[in-house]
């Protein structure tokens, strides 16, 4: 990662308006990993000193958690390591009853003493969450305040404003994770929208969230939290929307990038979406494991995800090797960028086996030095007794294997057969690593994007602005007063179109979607069911019958007699924008000159003499094995495999015979 | 074998998603707390012969055990099952844990055929007997423990039986919450019937035995292997539990494992006569704490199904505490003695794999039961266990609150708590000092404190170690101690026994401490920074750093002092 992440961008801005103007621009959609990365781990993204302030006695809440191990059999399993020190979580005299009542008041002597303690400390971002705050926020909103004028430049998140809902660990730890991104998030994203203006440009900047929805600068960088996985949940939303243009149904999304490989499904051009997700979780087995990550309670384009990008780095450890979960990211990068990286990454491994251009990347726009990678390769070689070219295999090896574990997730371990689905590859490295899963998995059908690099980018042009909101209700249906339901979604609406209205949106593009989570009293889990506006006796009675008919379908049984309580009101707010569609290609007269390569395939286990195309002028159909370069990527055609452009210049890869 | 190995991958794959899938739905729908927060239920799926094909992970207890409640539960069964039939128990005697745990058990027909079965098992809140939550600490038969259900047919072509439904409602004090969990179990299981059928018209039904059949050579070749590594030999070990017999003496369980090439037998000789104490372990229970040690120690990437255990025998007298004859009580078997059961397997195996076996954990599941009348006078009960230590490992710390072995149930939170039960909390927190000191240290238990806020309830305690610490080991100091303190609304301060049924007023506040885990190495081998970062975080005091770890810190900026470490 590079020191000014916001650099990258702004760089990239600075080339494209060489010939353009900057008032042409309308809108700058943005997907970042960098909240992702931070947590996982990522050199140069250190985590701030972050503080949790909390009700006296319940300082562990965040740490016990749901008290229950990830894995059942693992007598080695451990927790996450805490966003939180345990000397960093202070406690107030305080509480409020579930009703919403004060039951303590706050001790403000007591809070001006903690604060002196956090300044000694030396907090940087605090967290605060306290005891049924979701029916009364009155003591967060106050130590939050006092927090901000007490200890300017320490970043504050109130547990409520994060997420406000019940259950106070998942509510707690989203608001720990939020203030452990904040003050990372917030200087990039400020610096980037100072440096876009400071280039001329007046467009919004629009961030990719988690749930598959933008929203702007503003707004995220207080909810850091919201965009965790941001760039992935924008290459999902990209492959459903190829899948739409190119007429394929059901799609698994593969998108590698410098630090991370991650999966994601869509079935039926629909991505697949979870309420709730724990972020930098650990997978095991090919799964993601509960209770190995940090709980977020925000929707998720549901993904899988593993440590195996490019920059990923391999350490040979107690005699066996093991990749990642450190990344060089870019900077340093792989050891055969020449900028000071020693360690051999996945991208090294590449090199050495032919598949990357030895001379250089970026069609010449960065030099490549594979003299580094042998030296790195040596060097973990050494430390295992092997070969620099046998760890090379190895790690690719491994890598591949955490890979498909991760396509594993999102189908086999759905119920879903992969062999019917298509691989849809992007990221820098995901090309060259696609058709040893698609072997793994026995799918015979791949596209490559265009412009692999930027694919995720594209999924930014093709969503819609989504604000969500949700207001804790839980109570009887029948006591339900409509006008105070009524009220509260007006505020909701009243908060969500003043947000619209920053991000510059006509009313004609603004729509407002009510629904309610639902569930038979006593029951722990709702269903979500969309409700009518304005709220009425009639409205409510028809979204309980709505809820006992989605019960039955999900569960098989309804219980019409039992009472029923709307647990919350929530609103999605939409702002719809513009959306492209792919463009016929013209077509190529002939391939321009090739070279050849030798090139590593692990499958057969050799190195096959490799034709190596230029992807702006392939025409036809191409056997494999081939390499495909290109500006952004590189795609390896394995033994068995063809490739062939079709008229929207995706790639199309197919296996042969199997 | 026809199937190819992409096939059964994708089947083996599906049929846990499937047993998850069971479980996913049996939480979202169930009513009460303690299977919709804490899920402790099982969901598993089993072949035509009745065999464990896929389980989703959740409680040990529950899945070592629901092979036998399948098994024998279909066995005594006199009649038919026809598609859309389910049939309930939770007779321990049959189903091989306690009453409050309901078997729900349906067959699944493709063709008309069975070709699976799918079952779940869910720990309901009250079944009845003699206290709130059926979790008597003092129970001298099983007739005191609640209702008693044999296997019936409660679901009749998907329709609840209603003359089976009214007895189960006249026999426990919640009965909305009971059938309420009932019925989510019963979408449970309706979510495993649709998700086979789907495999068997994918793929047909011939296919699907044989990939079931192949999912379970694997396993058993897995196992063979790993018992193979292991050296020959007779491995004893001996636990015992705490005030069990009139007056107040221990109890022992007894455990020799012999390893011979690739197959092992564990012999129970010698453990203690059953007991009229409510802590003898059904079969099933027994069988349960073996298998999860067996998968434990060995390679938890084992796909679990019945192929892990062909390689076992079993010895397990009758009429001693882990295979006790009816009428002996049993509601502490599958919360307690298993825990106590895994103590010694590990105890034992820690000689065998002395690199891959912890210390001693908190080896109790804190189980705490209440109830009473809410203001409106319904009546309400409430069940949870309590996490603690696990024990320290070798090259690292036992974790700190959390739970261990035979269990694996959350937490309900207290916002939960609270919106529903007249229960205020006063803390859940980490209980610092309470980690076995070690090379490696024992995890710290967690102190529960909470307030009762209507007029009476009746409190019932079944726990372990408050007497008999949880072991360290090559050197490793034992873990704390449990301790149960009734603080009355008066301020009187009464020490609670381990195992007890007291009646509890208004503004009575109940602290909890759990147990922490045993330590392992030598404490003084301890690096000094984690000794230091134990103090600065409060889970070590700085009297404890001294006298256990010989780190001397200066008590007020708590700095490293001096080592007194010779």
């Amino acid at each position: 990662m590079p020191l000014n992440p916001e650099q990258g961008v702004v760089n990239a801005f600075k080339e494209y308006l060489v010939e353009r103007e900057a008032s042409q621009v309308k809108m700058v959609g943005h997907a970042t990993t960098i909240a992702t990365n931070t947590l996982l781990g990522q050199i140069n993204l250190d985590l701030p000193e972050t503080a949790l302030v909390t009700t006296a006695g319940f300082k562990d809440v965040i740490e016990i958690g749901r008290q229950r191990r990830a894995e059942v059999y693992n007598l080695f399993f451990e927790r996450p390591s805490m966003l939180v020190k345990r000397r960093h979580r202070y406690e107030l005299d305080e509480r409020v009853g579930h009703t919403g009542e004060v039951l303590k008041p706050l001790d403000e002597e007591h809070l001006h003493a903690v604060i002196n303690e956090m300044r000694r400390d030396g907090v940087q971002s605090a967290a605060v969450g306290f005891l049924n705050s979701y029916a009364n926020p009155v003591h967060e909103e106050r130590v939050c305040e006092a927090l901000r004028k007490k200890l300017p430049g320490v970043y504050v998140t109130a547990s409520t404003s994060i997420s406000n809902e019940y259950r106070e660990f998942e509510r707690f730890s989203t608001a720990v994770v939020n203030a452990a991104l904040m003050p990372v998030m917030h200087t990039y994203i400020t610096q980037l929208d100072e440096d876009l203006q400071g280039l001329g440009l007046e467009a919004p900047l629009y961030v990719m969230q988690s749930n598959g929805g933008m929203a702007k600068s503003n707004v995220i960088s207080l909810k850091p939290a919201t965009v965790v996985e941001s760039g992935p949940a924008a290459g999902v939303i990209a492959a459903a929307w190829l899948g739409e243009q190119t007429g394929t149904r059901d799609i698994i999304s593969f998108d590698m990038g410098g630090t991370t490989a991650k999966a994601g499904t869509v079935r039926g051009r629909v991505p697949e979406v979870v309420p709730e997700y724990e972020v930098a979780g650990k997978i095991h087995m090919g799964r993601l494991i509960k209770g190995s990550g940090y709980p977020v309670r925000f929707p998720f384009i549901d993904l899988a995800e593993c440590s195996a990008g490019g920059g990923t780095i391999a350490k040979a450890v107690n005699g066996s090797l093991q990749v990642g979960p450190v990344s060089a990211g870019a900077e340093p990068g792989p050891a055969c960028y020449g900028r000071g990286g020693m360690d051999a990454t996945i991208t090294d491994a590449n090199l050495l086996l032919g598949r990357l251009n030895p001379g250089s990347l970026l069609s010449g726009g960065m030099d490549i030095y594979p003299g580094l990678a042998e030296e790195a390769f040596d060097r973990l070689a050494s430390s295992l007794g092997v070969s620099a070219e046998e760890a090379a295999v190895s790690v690719i090896r491994i890598a591949n294997s955490m890979m498909s574990k991760i396509l594993r997730i999102v189908s086999v371990e759905r119920g879903y057969d992969p062999r019917g689905f298509s691989l849809v590859a992007f990221g820098g490295a995901g090309p060259m690593h696609v058709c040893a899963l698609a072997e793994e998995l026995e799918i015979n059908h791949i596209i490559v994007p265009p412009n692999p690099g930027m694919f995720s980018a594209l999924g930014l042009l093709t969503a819609d602005l989504f604000h969500d909101y949700s207001t804790p209700i839980i109570r009887d249906a029948t006591e339900i007063d409509p006008p105070n339901l009524e009220e509260a979604y007006l505020e909701m609406e009243t908060e969500g179109s003043a947000t619209l209205t920053q991000e510059n949106i006509p009313d004609s593009q603004r729509r407002y979607i009510r629904a309610l989570d639902i569930r038979y009293r006593g029951q722990g889990f709702e269903l979500n069911v969309e409700t009518a506006t304005p709220v009425t006796r009639a409205s409510i009675r028809d979204s309980v019958k709505k809820f006992h008919a989605k019960h039955r379908e999900v569960y098989g049984y309804s219980a019409v007699d039992e009472p029923v309580e709307l647990v919350n009101a929530k609103l999605r707010v939409v702002g719809q924008l513009e959306k492209p569609r792919l463009k016929r290609r013209r077509k190529n007269r002939s391939d321009l000159p090739q070279v050849t390569r030798r090139v590593y395939y692990e499958a057969p286990g050799e190195w096959i003499d490799t034709a190596v195309h230029q992807r702006q002028s392939l025409e036809g159909l191409r056997e494999g094995p081939a390499v495909v370069e290109q500006y952004d990527s590189t795609t390896v055609v394995y033994p068995e495999w063809s490739c062939r452009p079709d008229d929207y210049g995706n790639l199309v890869l197919r296996r042969l015979t199997r | 074998m026809t199937v190819d190995i992409t096939t059964v991958e994708v089947i083996k794959g599906a049929l846990v998603y499937a047993a998850e899938e069971m479980g996913i739905a049996l939480k979202k729908s169930a009513y009460s707390p303690n299977i919709k927060e804490r899920m402790d239920h099982s969901c598993a799926l089993f072949n035509h012969r009745r065999e464990l094909i896929a389980q989703a992970e959740h409680i040990p207890v529950h899945l070592g055990s629901m092979a036998l409640a399948v098994r024998v539960g279909l066995e005594t069964y006199r009649g038919t099952l026809e598609p859309g039939d389910m049939l309930l128990l939770n007779d321990p005697y049959i189903s091989g844990t306690h009453l409050p745990d309901l078997t729900l058990i349906a067959p699944v027909y493709s063709d008309g055929e069975v070709v699976a079965y799918a079952a779940n098992k869910a720990h309901h809140t009250d079944v009845g007997g003699k206290t709130p939550g059926s979790i008597a600490a003092d129970s001298t038969e099983l007739y005191q423990e609640g209702i008693i259900i044999p296997p019936v047919k409660l679901v009749h072509r998907g329709v609840i039986d209603q003359d089976i439904q009214a007895i189960i409602r006249s026999n426990v004090r919640t009965p909305e919450v009971q059938m309420g969990d009932i019925r989510a179990q019963i979408a449970a299981n309706n979510t495993g019937i649709r998700r086979v059928q789907e495999l068997t018209e994918s793929y047909g039904v011939d296919t699907l035995h044989e990939a079931m059949d192949a999912i379970m050579d694997y396993s058993e070749r897995r196992m063979r292997e790993e018992l193979s590594a292991m050296p020959d030999g007779v491995y004893s070990a001996v636990d015992y539990m705490e005030d069990i017999l009139p007056g107040g003496g221990d109890v022992e369980i007894a455990v020799a494992v012999t390893k011979q090439g690739d197959e092992a037998t564990f012999d129970y000789a010698g453990t203690s006569d059953q007991v009229e104490r409510p802590v003898n372990a059904p079969l099933g229970v027994t069988v349960a704490g073996i298998y999860y040690t067996m998968i434990s120690v060995t390679d938890p990437t084992i796909p679990v199904n019945d192929g892990c255990f062909r390689p076992i025998t079993l010895r397990i007298p009758e009429g001693c505490m882990m295979n006790p004859r009816r009428p002996a009580p049993v509601a502490g078997g599958n919360v307690e003695t298993s825990q106590r059961n895994v103590d010694v397997l590990m105890k034992a195996f820690s000689q065998i794999l002395p690199e891959r076996v912890p210390a001693a954990g908190q080896g109790t599941m804190n189980n705490i039961t209440i109830g009473g009348a809410l203001p409106d006078g319904r009546p309400w009960t409430f069940y949870e266990t309590i996490g603690g230590g696990s024990g320290g490992r070798p090259m690292g710390d036992g974790v700190d609150g959390i739970h261990i072995n035979m269990t694996n149930t959350m937490n309900t939170p207290i916002e939960t708590l609270e919106a529903y039960l007249p229960l205020r909390f006063k803390a859940y927190r980490l209980r610092p000092d309470s980690g076995g000191p070690g090379k490696y240290r024992g995890g710290c238990g967690i102190e529960r404190t909470w307030t009762l806020t209507s007029e009476k309830a009746v409190l019932s305690i079944m726990a372990e170690r408050n007497k008999i610490p949880p072991w360290g080991l090559q050197g490793g100091r034992p873990g704390g101690l449990g301790v149960y303190t009734l603080v009355r609304a008066t301020g009187e301060e009464e020490r609670l026994p381990s195992k007890c049924t007291v009646e509890i007023r208004r503004g009575d506040t109940l602290v909890i401490l759990t147990p922490g885990g045993g330590g392992f190495g030598d404490p003084v081998e301890r690096l000094v920074e984690k000794v230091a970062d134990d103090v600065a975080n409060g889970l070590v005091s700085p009297e404890s750093a001294e006298r256990d770890y010989g780190v001397v810190f200066n008590p007020i900026r708590l700095e490293v002092k001096e080592l007194r470490r010779s």
